[in-house]
């Protein structure tokens, strides 16, 4: 059995749909009507212990309904989930008190309080040992460097520094498994990069079990090897980052920069483009065409200034996904 | 121990209600006003008389006392379980290792110390020295009193978990909590002293919970019931306590498959 068993989970809302103005608000007082939204479609994965997985899709794919079903919040309407062989959500106390949650786009901190009170507060609702309490706190306010800011009260921190206490907030009591749902929404660069190596590091010297969500890509590229592609509910994609690399990011760009403007003859499998400032670009499949091969072709045949082979970023890849342009 | 985090949720809510100074000088003021209304209309009604059916003023001038104190720290939150549901901080509850109810009652109960201390106290004694309060009729009525009183508050705070489950189906529950106080204030004898109740009301408000929350524990007080009474009393407010949160978590758990948590 897996660490965390996801299998053919479902789960729909409920939305209360009524036409606009007034008219529309009278009749829905007596026929409301409701419309089923399909949150989460019968997704199924399973992920061992000290995996670090990346979990993206578009807006409303249902990346944080299936954080929510997998923290034990929300109740699935069908399918079964199961992690360390807790049924997360009909154990939910004593589950919980292993797992960590950080939701980006909500606190989970005392919004009154300075942040090391909301500290205190878990150490004694999770009752910490105090040793391993301080032990946590130390080593990990130091990673995010959180010193200059905890003694202030949550409301008044910016977003990047109530970030990283969130996130302490939910390892203070050594989780072995960690669900993040956006923790670098409205990160800076910097505070960006502290997060990723911060959340590397957990991974790989604690061997914390973890699902990430986010909308950057780069957040991925350097933490997760195994990413899940969900949409509309439906699982897309599940495999390693490298792999969907191989299989859609082939595609090259060579661009040449000619010495004088000049007519280039057709080359099989090549697509090129119309000249631009005596420049033109070649664009083929690397697993059809030999990069080698074509760059000796074009600098034997003509006079060439400079010469760049671009290959496509991530994104690029992801949106083609998104967009259905390539099927993962 | 497990206490530990119900203690601390406690300790926080005493210490948050601390920062609330008006809202507290307020609070003993509105005490203050109200008995001395409640006692004032009373005085008028009995004008020269000792007592009305062998109720006499000073037993009315207790009870309300009795009730508007312990109203004054028998503290809950109508609305804790649907302000969370509306704005989707219920998430954030779901992921604590308590029990949500438990956390709720250690939330009431810390807030409840605070007022017992500075709400209750104070306006007791101002009451005691300018008013005047009956002695209890006897030590062993007065230890019975105080564990009544316990129950009582039981009672209502059962009352009110019952009601707040229907926050999972319902977006608002101000209605139904409007209704239900309504119900606590004008059946509970913190109003209008039970014993002017008319019989065939007084029969109807044996069967519901409401007498089991001020009214118990004044009769025990001033000696009014005894002995078998007094068991009686004691076991309708436990019967009370069981049957509302049993059926409170009935709903709870129909409720939490329910739940849907707002926003991203
Ligand atoms: N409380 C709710 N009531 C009704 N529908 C909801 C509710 N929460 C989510 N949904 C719907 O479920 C779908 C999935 O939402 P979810 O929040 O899981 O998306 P997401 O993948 O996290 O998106 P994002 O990247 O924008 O955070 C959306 O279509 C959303 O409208
Ligand atoms: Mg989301």
């Amino acid at each position: 059995m897996s660490f965390i068993e996801v299998k053919e989970v479902s789960k729909t809302f409920k939305v209360n749909k009524r036409s606009a103005g007034i008219p529309g608000m009278i009749a829905n007082m007596f026929v409301p009507k409701f419309e089923n939204k399909k949150a989460v479609d019968g997704i199924s994965f399973d992920i061992e212990s000290g995996e670090m997985v990346g979990f993206i899709g578009p807006n409303g794919a249902g990346k944080s309904t299936t954080i929510k079903m997998l923290s034990g919040i929300l109740c699935p309407d069908s399918g079964s989930i199961s992690v360390n062989s807790y049924v997360p959500y009909r154990q939910r106390k004593e589950y919980v008190a292993g797992i960590g949650v950080v939701f980006g786009q909500k606190s989970q901190l005392q919004w009154d309080l300075p942040v090391i009170d909301s500290f205190e507060l878990l150490k004694a609702i999770y009752r910490i040992p105090e040793e391993m309490y301080k032990k946590n706190l130390k080593r990990y306010t130091d990673m995010l460097d959180m010193g200059g800011f905890i003694n202030q009260p949550v409301r008044q921190l910016s977003l990047g520094q109530r970030m990283r206490s969130d996130i302490v907030a939910s390892l203070l009591h050594s989780p072995k498994i960690v669900f993040f749902d956006e923790p670098t929404i409205g990160v800076d660069v910097i505070g960006k990069e502290t997060i990723r190596s911060f959340i590397r590091e957990l991974n790989e010297k604690d061997k914390i079990t973890m699902i990430f969500t986010t909308h950057d890509m780069q957040d991925i590229e350097q933490t997760c090897k195994r990413i899940l592609i969900i949409d509309k509910g439906s699982l897309l994609y599940d495999g390693s980052l490298q792999e969907i690399r191989n299989k859609y990011g082939t595609t090259r760009q060579l661009i040449a920069e000619f010495n004088e403007d000049t007519e280039v003859t057709p080359i099989e499998n090549v697509m090129i483009g119309d000249p631009k400032d005596r420049k033109r670009s070649f664009t083929f499949d690397n697993s059809v065409v030999d990069v080698n091969a074509l760059m000796h072709e074009i600098l034997g045949k003509y006079s060439i200034r400079d010469i760049t082979v671009t290959e496509p970023e991530i994104e690029t890849i992801i949106r083609k996904i998104y967009n259905k342009e390539v099927f993962a | 121990m497990k206490m530990k985090a119900y203690m601390a949720f406690a300790k926080k809510s005493f210490l948050q209600k601390s920062a609330y100074r008006m809202e507290h000088w307020m609070g003993i003021l509105n005490t203050l006003i109200r008995l001395v209304i409640y006692v004032e209309i009373y005085r008028a009604l009995y004008g020269a008389r000792e007592a009305v059916d062998g109720i006499t003023m000073s037993m009315v001038t207790t009870n309300f006392i009795l009730s508007l104190g312990m109203e004054s720290f028998f503290v809950v939150d109508d609305f804790y379980l649907s302000y969370r549901i509306g704005n989707g901080s219920i998430a954030s509850e779901m992921l604590l290792p308590v029990s949500f109810h438990g956390r709720m009652l250690a939330d009431n109960l810390g807030t409840a110390a605070f007022k017992l201390i500075f709400h209750f106290i104070p306006a007791m004694l101002v009451a005691v020295l300018f008013i005047g309060i009956s002695a209890p009729a006897g030590a062993a009525s007065m230890g019975l009193f105080v564990l009544s009183v316990l129950f009582g508050y039981g009672v209502l705070w059962s009352i009110s978990f019952m009601f707040q489950m229907f926050s999972f189906w319902l977006i608002n529950v101000w209605a139904i909590m409007t209704i239900k106080n309504v119900f606590i204030n004008v059946l509970s004898g913190a109003m209008i002293p039970l014993w002017f109740m008319p019989e065939s009301m007084k029969n109807v408000i044996k069967f519901t919970p409401f007498e089991s929350i001020y009214f118990t524990p004044v009769q025990i007080y001033l000696g009014k019931i005894t002995g078998a009474e007094i068991a009686g009393g004691f076991i309708k407010q436990i019967i009370w306590i069981v049957c509302l949160l049993g059926i409170g978590m009935i709903l709870w758990h129909k409720g939490q498959k329910k739940l849907v948590v707002q926003g991203g």
